[in-house]
């Protein structure tokens, strides 16, 4: 036969002493004022407390910024804004055919309703401090696209003396298109690679 | 109007200062004259002879001098005249024609930012398609194109 194990009897703890007596239970009853001001005093560091961990979540972007993200991504507003022939792709991206706004993307007026620069067409000096304005009267966040040859490096007009040699020199840019003109398909194109870009960055 | 019939008229009032009237490209002719009878011409071609539009302004460099020259249009004689001068390359002014041409304010702002020409008494000398300060009158022979980069800094550096 094997050993017989015994049970092995582990005594109970102790049961836990009772905190002191609330003061409220033996004390005499105190004014209703100064209940009231004692407990104001108890809560009021509390949601101090909680309000500040809440806000600094939110800073952190822990809380909303997920959502903001998606809805973001996926409602991209690009300003209603044409340079030179580009721009007829990028029209031709919102007509019926290629139909841009089921991917959430449309065209709106003014830059502080956008979110999203096309850069569509040859930029000049002279248009470069127009440009900056533009970009910097859109809110954050906010995404610039160079879209075709001249956008992203100056194109044919690289060495001429009146052209910008890529607006990179201007704005940040998140995403080039190569082609003269490119395509809508390639606009199209472009547009989703930025909403893969923003949903990798979590911003 | 034929050639020999604008010469006979301007010659009257310019003398001297008209240097050649000659056939061109179907035009009623090619007037060449000395800068200084400038203002008394375009008032003359516009008031007597009605050749009311302006229809183009240049300029040309031809590195020892540089050429100016007007393109007109009359609505009564339908056909163009041109009227071109010559300025010295170091000395480039001209009498401005916008007193009598209304149309020549913003044609001779370019004609002054791409070849430099300096056009006396015009009411708004800047330029028109170049950002402000840049450095450069492109299209004179002496600009040479340049790196992009080069020309970005010296743009901005103005």
């Amino acid at each position: 036969m094997g050993p017989v194990s015994t049970p092995v009897v582990t005594p109970r703890p102790p049961p836990a002493p009772t905190g002191p007596e609330l003061p409220m239970a033996s004390q005499p009853a105190v004014p209703f004022l100064e209940i009231e001001t004692l407990r104001a005093r108890e809560f009021l560091p509390a949601a101090k407390e909680a309000l500040s961990a809440m806000v600094q979540e939110q800073a952190q972007g822990k809380l909303i910024r997920p959502v903001f993200n998606w809805a973001g991504r996926n409602s991209l507003f690009p300003l209603h804004w044409g340079l030179a022939c580009c721009a007829i792709e990028f029209a031709a991206a919102f007509g019926a055919r290629w139909d841009a706004e089921r991917f959430g993307v449309l065209p709106r007026s003014s830059p502080r309703q956008s979110d999203l620069l096309i850069v569509n067409g040859t930029v000049t000096w002279k248009v470069a401090h127009k440009l900056i304005t533009l970009y910097e009267q859109m809110p954050e966040p906010k995404w610039v696209i160079a879209m075709g040859n001249c956008a992203t490096g100056g194109g044919p007009f690289r060495t001429a003396y009146s052209v910008v040699p890529g607006v990179n020199k201007l704005v940040p840019v998140d995403v080039y298109i190569a082609g003269c003109p490119p395509r809508p398909e390639a606009l199209l194109d472009g547009i989703l690679t930025l909403e893969t870009l923003i949903r990798e960055r979590g911003e | 109007m034929k050639p020999e019939e604008l010469k006979d008229n301007l010659a009257e009032l310019l003398g001297p200062r008209l240097l050649a009237v000659e056939p061109f490209a179907g035009m009623a002719g090619r007037v060449r004259f000395e800068r200084t009878a400038a203002l008394e011409l375009f008032r003359h071609v516009r008031e007597v002879l009605g050749y009311r539009h302006l229809s183009m302004v240049g300029g040309i460099d031809w590195v020892d001098h540089r050429e100016v020259f007007y393109v007109a249009w009359s609505d009564e004689r339908k056909e163009y005249v041109l009227l071109s001068t010559d300025v010295p390359a170091d000395d480039p002014h001209l009498e401005s024609a916008a007193p009598v041409w209304t149309a020549a304010v913003w044609h001779e702002r370019e004609a002054f930012e791409l070849v430099g020409i300096l056009f006396d008494h015009h009411p708004d000398l800047r330029r028109l398609l170049t950002p402000e300060g840049y450095a450069f009158h492109p299209l004179l022979r002496s600009f040479k194109l340049h790196e992009p980069e080069d020309l970005e800094v010296k743009t901005r550096n103005v």
